[in-house]
């Protein structure tokens, strides 16, 4: 990773744990007063490095774990902001990334009840509940939108 | 990765969509993968683990066996 890229990772998650939106290469740009096309350039290849997930033939950010530019079933709001996670792990990893306390709504895939977490000081409750990955490690990357 | 009441909604939910029960685990669990994986990933220096540092972190977690192997 480049030293661009490094500050251009950094300011897209930064960027989406205050406003929960994907930050395009112009605002990325000038949040750490580099080029616009630099800063492109950096997306491709955090892309490439799987450190971000890129929408299909464009530079429009999907992902940047533990963030989804897309609305899911997994909302996350800290002492930040409100964002969205791309699964359990993910939302999970919203706190555990910032180190703040954080109520995450989900519910479960199979009955649709509403479960709510709550991080609080690094403690997680409630704790009954499991999760399930239906794809081995392996194989994440296959398709990273369904694990 | 999906959150589910119990186990046996979990089981119900891969029955249903007819596709093979992947790994179950405890919240406790998933919330020690989160910290192992997410915790650090704003220091300027983060980078990328290997196959064999995330197996660690899975293991720390308690999630070992084929379903975790990377390398």
């Amino acid at each position: 990773m480049t030293h661009v890229d490094r500050r251009v990772r950094l300011a897209i998650l930064e960027r989406f744990a205050e406003t929960g939106e994907a930050p395009t290469a112009a605002d990325v740009a000038a949040a750490i007063g580099e080029y616009e096309g630099v800063v492109a350039e950096a997306y491709s290849r955090l892309a490439d490095a799987r450190l971000l997930v890129l929408g299909t033939g464009t530079r429009d950010i999907w992902m940047a774990h533990p963030f989804s530019a897309v609305p899911t079933g997994f909302r996350v709001e800290t002492e930040r902001g409100s964002s969205y996670a791309n699964c359990v792990w993910d939302a999970l990893g919203i706190p555990a990334m910032l180190g703040t306390d954080a109520r995450i709504e989900t519910t479960c895939a199979d009955c649709g009840e509403s479960l709510e977490l709550r991080v609080r000081g690094g403690d997680l409750e409630p704790l009954d509940w499991v999760a399930h990955f239906a794809v081995p490690a392996a194989r994440w990357w296959d398709d990273i939108g369904h694990t | 990765m999906l959150a589910f009441r119990s186990e046996a909604h979990a089981g119900s939910w891969c029955r249903e969509r007819g596709i093979a029960r992947g790994a179950v685990f405890t919240a406790e669990q998933a919330w020690a993968l989160a910290r192992g994986w997410y915790e650090g990933r704003l220091d300027p220096a983060w980078r990328r683990r290997t196959p064999e540092e995330a197996e660690r972190i899975f293991a720390s977690a308690g999630l070992t066996g084929p379903f975790w192997r990377l390398v």
